[in-house]
């Protein structure tokens, strides 16, 4: 067992204990809205896990993980509406039309690196989110879309939604620790390399794209039946930038990073709620901090410290 | 049967031929030193022989099967290995790890590749540093992962590129031994290399480039004596 290993799995049992705190949250936050708030969290860092696996640990820039919500939630919120299908259909149907939209832009996208991709990416999510705002017949477009809620209590979306989290991250855990998780930070490291020594890159790529895919498509998903009404604006490029965020403030290619993220970028925006669009001003000078100083992000950060010193690039 | 032949091969980048009808084969159990002056196509004509590039013309037979185009991991799991002029690792992943991921691409299972790993580490006297992530590891000892990477299965040929290129010289030594010790047992290998005298001290046969084609073919000593080869590296001056 090397190093990389053994760093994954100390990741992976910190974030379960944060989430653990999660989980005994409502017992100190009792107010409603702020529960609502926390279930807001977690569905941005079910996101931001999905996304992370595919460029913290694949290495494959993606800009559309909020477009990839969007069609989990309209997935199941387009069945409830023309089908009446139950969310226990429809969750997994959204689930599954990300990964298959997921593994045809992968596969597309595969030539393409860096600022190609992400571009791609880019307009992928545009175009899906002005299609479904244009189609007010079928997705009721703009207007939004109403969805049923699966429970009428609150608690018990808030730990719906925690356990499809811990789910998630136990997924990636597993993975990562498996060979196929090797083989995906290979690719992240060196694509040529790892062709070279036997790795079947354009396989791994796209099936590291769909599963990224479906797993933020499982996000949006349960996201809508807690919302109950969803719009094209859940596929917003500023839904994206909110993720992209999370995951760098966090750590990227780290297991706690995004999950420590998406509960302080999105906490710190209900703070700054009051200052309207300045939050984004704020996040944006975040970034730019943690890039500039701690481009391992926050859990770097908490790395450092707990080695009792601070690394030549955290010290720059 | 050759294990890997070439035959006529040819690539091209816009108007420049960089490899010309190029024809030779490798025997089973040989060690060939690739050589020739700096933009002879060597490089190019191993990235085609890994199956990074596709030629424009002619066939690479592995086995005596046609593999012209493959993708590069195919032929690595055919048993077409290979390290780069200049280092490529895993850089944020273990040393370890990096042998590891290899073997299990290559088909091993977790035990036989790290059983396999942690060999490599002793002969490669690297097992100080296994657990380092292989960016933090100096430039000599990336340079001895890499190699190591290349013989986590026995591969059927090694295409080592400019393997003892700025290396230290206890480092070297320790591949050069590896790969006289290798070589011994049978493993075949195409060695690209400047380094004359390991080339003569290694490989037995040498096959000289010069501007993308064959010059010289044959014994090593009688390929380093041929005019033509050393005016390819002098430029005409060898007088």
């Amino acid at each position: 067992m090397g190093n990389s290993e053994t760093r994954i799995r100390v990741e992976f049992w910190t974030s379960l204990g944060l989430l653990a705190l999660v989980a005994l949250a409502p017992l100190v936050v009792t107010n409603l809205y702020w529960q609502g708030v926390l279930v807001v969290c977690m569905y941005f860092a079910i996101q931001s896990v999905g996304w992370n696996l595919l460029t913290g640990y694949t290495g494959q820039m993606s800009l559309a993980p909020a477009a990839f919500a969007m069609v989990g939630a309209y997935g199941t919120g387009l069945l409830s509406y023309h089908l009446q299908a139950p969310p226990w259909i429809g969750v997994p149907s959204g689930v599954l039309a990300a990964f298959l939209i997921g593994c045809v832009l992968g596969r597309a996208a595969l030539a393409l690196r860096g600022p190609y991709l992400a571009l791609t990416t880019l307009a992928f999510a545009e175009i899906l989110r002005l299609v479904i705002s244009n189609s007010y017949g079928f997705t009721r477009g703009d207007l939004g879309l109403n969805v049923p809620g699966i429970f009428d209590d609150r608690l018990a979306d808030y730990y719906l939604m925690l356990g499809a989290l811990v789910a998630v991250q136990i997924g990636v855990f597993l993975l990562l620790r498996s060979k196929y998780g090797l083989f995906l930070q290979a690719i992240r490291d060196d694509e040529t390399a790892a062709d070279s020594r036997g790795i079947p890159v354009v396989f791994w790529k796209t099936a590291a794209f769909a599963l990224s895919a479906a797993i933020c498509g499982l996000a949006g998903g349960l996201y809508a039946h807690f919302a109950r009404l969803i719009s094209p604006e859940l596929g917003l490029i500023m839904q994206t930038g909110f993720v992209i965020s999370m995951v760098v403030i966090g750590g990227i290619g780290t297991m706690s990073g995004p999950i420590i993220g998406a509960f302080l970028v999105y906490l710190l925006s209900e703070a700054l709620r009051e200052a309207g669009g300045y939050h984004l001003v704020v996040f944006a000078l975040f970034v730019i901090l943690v890039a500039r100083f701690f481009r391992a992000g926050l859990w770097g950060l908490v790395r450092a410290l707990a080695r009792g010193a601070l690394p030549p690039a955290e010290r720059a | 049967m050759a294990v890997l032949a070439l035959e006529a091969v040819t690539k091209r980048f816009a108007g420049l031929t960089a490899v010309d009808s190029v024809t030779f084969a490798v025997e089973e159990g040989e060690l060939v030193g690739l050589i020739g002056p700096n933009g002879s196509g060597k490089t190019t004509l191993l990235n085609i022989m890994s199956g990074l590039l596709r030629p424009d013309g002619g066939r690479v037979l592995l086995d005596g099967a046609d593999v012209t185009g493959l993708p590069a991991n195919r032929l690595a799991r055919r048993g077409l290995l290979r390290m780069f002029q200049l280092t490529r690792l895993f850089r944020q992943i273990s040393a370890f790890d990096n042998l590891l991921v290899v073997g299990r691409a290559l088909g091993m299972d977790a035990a036989e590749a790290a059983e396999r790993a942690e060999r490599l580490f002793a002969d490669l006297q690297l097992a100080h540093v296994r657990n380092l992530d292989a960016g933090q590891l100096s430039g000599g000892q990336q340079k001895l992962l890499e190699f190591g990477a290349c013989f986590m299965r026995p591969p059927r040929v090694a295409l080592l590129d400019e393997p003892f290129a700025a290396v230290h010289p206890t480092m070297r030594q320790i591949m050069a031994d590896f790969v006289r010790r290798h070589h011994t047992d049978g493993q075949t290998f195409v060695l690209v290399s400047h380094d004359m005298p390991i080339v003569k001290e290694l490989c037995p046969r040498a096959v000289c480039m010069n501007a993308g084609t064959v010059i010289a073919d044959g014994p090593t000593d009688q390929v380093l004596a041929d005019p033509a080869v050393i005016e390819a590296y002098l430029g005409g001056h060898a007088a």
